[in-house]
């Protein structure tokens, strides 16, 4: 008897469609797997029988070959466990065929017959969506995300083979679960509210959530980096509905829990130690791949703390993502592209000894501080459009000083300004460049003239022109005005990002 | 054998390998470098024998020629160039080498300025001021063109003008030949061509640790009066200023913050009773001092000079090589953003944080407050911060 059971696994952040077949004749007992799979698939030997036997499902003394098509394909994940075992089922007749006509299987099963959430089920779910998808409990919601929400569960393999034939009725899990709106509530203890002083930091992360724009920090340890980093995704609007659903696949993939209701609405933080290796920050792996920081940070924001203690190599490897939006990991059997639109803030002290600039406190020499902000080379400081010196606040202000504007107020700023851009251009401003630049961000004839002025006298170049203009245009969006003039220009000029800032000395006059 | 002049053997003899300050004084001891070539070569000078081995397969002349091709003099004790400062000099290098016009230094009185490299802000700038205003006054500024104080000294050294500028004197730990640190290339340049740049090691000697130590004591020696601008606690400048005082030289200190790391040195040497140094004023009548019981006496600065150097009008203004800087107008009217950021602002760099939460304007206000200030003279900027001139 053969019989074939559709199933998917994971290829990269996309599900792949692979039909199970189970051919079960007379001869030499067995069990054989074949069709690529890795070494995950073929221990689904031991669990399928194990499941089968405890519960209470004949295991049949024959001949069994599965084959997973197409068999081109290399396959993996424990995910195929639960179409094997119903395929054995059908093909050995303890099933009927009719009972999974139409029907989809992904789970994985443990050795007590209960059935387990596979990594990535949204996108399995999501290759399957013609189908009547049937996924462990723990999946119900992260399957019905994105798929046609025709979806059935059970908790254990004897209770799916009773609803199959109809001796027990399906789990009561909803077979449709509206995708909520965004919730939109940010956590309590991580409000802005709590931050005493840093007025130019709050107005940095402000800017940096309604542009999108990359914001470097630097400052001595104990200053507030890490706190202040903390707060910018609360302050992000909330993912749009493609974001959202981009970002959730790659979470699935990675096989991260997901919120109740199985799509991520909020902008991730991901916040790497920086002893990561390249194919953690960029994505990759052997068998699976497997995303990467930058993309887990997708529609959210990635937080490098240290950023000079990052290997270089790692840190150059973001330049090409920062650029695009999104990755491409390249390995001998394939390419996969990852989503990588984050908001990149780094935070770094200003030298070695990490008091840099604060006067006479410093004891490293010109030389070393030139070594310490050369990890940051060039080409990917230019990708930051901010950046700011963040020093330890005030006792007076750290104890007497008033609370600043909460989260929500700045979030609502935000929000309000971001509709301005988006409207305008279709994008935040942290991507403008050339000439959607000239476009957008038309400046007053006053405000030309005193870049004029920066940029003749070698404060400014050509390149922090483009990074002052689209600071400028934030900022102009945030004050509401269609064109930007000189108060927006004189502010943007302090805040953008420059290797002075590392490296002290005076400006150029 | 063949006519050798003094300085190509002199020359030759430096450059033997092994050789150092110490051995060269105890062989040349004040007789003719040709004869004590002779007797080096002969065997007869009671020197290792690796140095005879090495004698004896050189060419004086060919050294000779590589000096001269170089465009570096070859001084002794006595020659013309050769500072009188260090004729009576206990620890006098018994062969100097210079690029420039050492004579420069002859009858004028000379002021040492040293300090740590790692230099605060507060210590280039009055380092830079100090060197504009000696120089200005006629005095030639010694220093040994490190980074940070040293560099800052001579860069204001060459900005002074006046109707006879003093010609700046560096004193280096390498060969002239190897510029170190190598971004001080241009200021190297400059200060031998208005002045004069000395060391004691031969062409091509590399920036070696031990040497800084030794050309410390011969800027020490070269000057009527040390100042040290910054030094941190043990800094290398203090050796400067112990080379002076073991000399009798007058050492003076800038007084600096307690709190500041990079003034414990300088602050050390007040305390233990060294003349504080606020301004050239100061060290010119320290110098009139210290020249008075001189054999040849200084010229006494004019009275113009103090009177301009203690003034609040800063003379480097008028420097030439530096773009006429707008001049100061009067202070922002009280109530307006200008003079609520001016008031916020210290002579010290203040962030632009700190001029946030004292003004409590709004960034745009306080940014565009700051740039007018910056136009009009009243502040420096830098990346995140304010300073007041």
């Amino acid at each position: 008897m053969i019989a074939a059971i559709p199933s998917a696994v994971l290829i990269g952040v996309d599900g792949k469609l692979v039909r199970v077949e189970v051919h079960v004749s007379n001869g030499l007992p067995g069990f054989t797997v074949v069709g690529l799979p890795d070494a995950a698939v073929r221990e689904s030997r031991d669990r399928v029988r194990a499941a089968l036997l405890s519960s209470g499902l004949p295991w049949p003394l024959r001949r069994v070959t599965v084959n997973l098509a197409p068999s081109g394909v290399r396959k993996g994940g424990a995910g195929l466990d639960l179409p094997i075992a119903v395929g054995l089922l059908v093909a050995s007749g303890e099933l009927p065929p009719e009972a999974v006509a139409g029907m989809a299987f992904v789970g994985e099963l443990g050795l007590d017959g209960s059935l387990r959430a596979p990594t990535g089920t949204l996108v399995l779910a999501e290759a399957l969506r013609d189908r009547l998808l049937v996924v462990p409990e723990a999946s119900v919601a992260e399957a019905t995300v994105c798929g046609s929400g025709r979806v059935r569960s059970a908790p254990t393999l004897r209770r799916l083979v009773d609803a199959l034939v109809g001796r027990r009725p399906w789990g009561d899990a909803a077979p449709t679960v509206p995708v909520p709106p965004g919730d939109g509530t940010p956590a309590g203890d991580r409000d802005l509210a709590d931050i005493r002083g840093q007025r130019l930091a709050r107005r940095a992360l402000e800017v940096a959530a309604c542009g999108g724009h990359h914001l470097l920090m630097v400052g001595p340890p104990g200053s507030g980096k890490t706190m202040l980093a903390h707060r910018l995704p609360d302050l992000l609007p909330a993912l749009d509905r493609t974001t959202s659903l981009e970002a959730t696949r790659v979470h699935s993939v990675a096989g991260f829990g997901l919120p109740p209701t199985g799509l991520l609405t909020r902008p991730p933080f991901r916040a790497p130690h920086h002893g990561a290796s390249a194919v953690a920050m960029i994505g990759g792996g052997t068998t699976w791949m497997r995303p990467g920081e930058i993309s887990l940070a997708h529609g959210g924001v990635l937080f490098l703390d240290e950023m000079g203690e990052f290997p270089t190599a790692v840190l150059d490897a973001l330049r090409q993502p920062l650029e695009d939006g999104h990755v491409v990991v390249s390995r001998a059997r394939g390419a996969t592209t990852f989503p990588a639109r984050f908001v990149l803030v780094g935070a770094m002290n200003p030298c070695p000894c990490g008091e840099g600039g604060a006067p006479g406190r410093c004891r490293c020499s010109q030389a070393a501080r030139e070594r310490y902000a050369r990890r940051l080379s060039a080409p990917l400081l230019d990708r930051f459009d901010l950046a700011i010196r963040v020093d330890r606040p005030d006792v007076d202000h750290l104890v007497g000083g008033p609370p600043g504007e909460s989260t929500a107020t700045v979030g609502a700023r935000v929000a309000r300004a971001r509709h301005r851009a988006v409207a305008r251009q279709g994008s935040a401003n942290g991507t403008l460049s050339g000439a959607r630049l000239d476009r957008c961000a038309p400046v007053s004839d006053e405000a030309a003239t005193r870049l004029e002025l920066e940029l003749r006298s070698g404060a400014l170049t050509a390149r922090g022109l483009h990074r002052v203009r689209r600071i400028a245009r934030t900022l102009a969006d945030l004050d509401g005005v269609e064109r930007v003039g000189s108060a927006q220009v004189a502010e943007a000029l302090l805040l953008r990002c420059r290797r002075q800032l590392l490296l002290g000395g005076e400006d150029p006059r | 054998m063949t006519a050798r002049s003094r300085a190509d053997c002199a020359a030759a003899l430096v450059g033997l390998p092994g050789m150092t300050p110490v051995r060269l004084g105890r062989l040349l001891a004040g007789r003719d470098p040709v004869a004590v070539w002779s007797d080096l070569v002969a065997g007869r000078a009671g020197v290792d024998r690796y140095h005879v081995d090495a004698a004896r397969s050189t060419d004086p002349g060919r050294v000779g020629d590589r000096y001269r091709a170089a465009g570096v003099a070859v001084l002794l004790p006595g020659d013309d160039g050769y500072p009188d400062r260090l004729m009576a000099d206990p620890g006098a290098p018994a062969v100097l080498f210079a690029l420039g016009r050492p004579r420069g230094l002859t009858g004028r009185p000379a002021v040492a300025i040293v300090g740590t490299r790692s230099a605060t802000p507060y210590g280039r700038q009055v380092a830079a001021e100090l060197g504009r205003d000696l120089a200005a006054a006629g005095v030639s500024v010694v220093s040994g063109l490190a980074l940070g104080t040293d560099g800052a000294a001579h860069t204001g050294a060459l900005q002074g003008v006046g109707a006879d500028p003093g010609p700046p004197v560096a004193v280096v730990g390498t060969g002239l030949d190897v510029v170190y640190p190598a971004s001080h290339a241009t200021l190297w340049g400059a200060v031998a061509e208005r002045g004069a740049v000395l060391s004691e090691s031969p062409l091509g000697t590399p920036p070696l640790p031990r040497a800084f130590p030794a050309r410390n004591r011969i800027i020490a020696a070269l000057a009527d009066v040390v100042v040290v601008v910054e030094s941190h606690h043990r800094g290398g400048s203090l050796y400067t200023a112990e080379a002076a005082a073991r000399r009798g030289i007058p050492v003076g200190a800038v007084p600096g913050s307690v709190r500041s790391p990079a003034s414990r040195g300088t602050n050390g040497l007040l305390v233990d009773g060294c003349i504080p140094i606020r301004d050239a004023a100061d060290v010119l009548v320290a110098v009139s001092l210290a020249s008075a019981g001189r054999p040849a006496p200084a010229p006494v600065p004019e009275e113009g000079a103090l009177v301009a150097a203690r003034g609040r009008d800063r003379p480097g203004r008028r420097a030439a090589g530096v773009p006429s800087e707008p001049s100061v107008a009067g202070a922002p009217a009280t109530g307006t953003p200008e003079r609520a950021v001016l008031d916020a602002v210290e002579t010290e760099p203040t962030p632009v944080e700190t001029v946030l939460l004292r003004t409590g304007l709004s960034l745009a206000a306080v940014a565009e407050a700051g740039h007018r200030l910056v136009v009009s003279g009243h502040l420096r900027s830098g990346a995140g911060w304010w300073s007041r001139r």
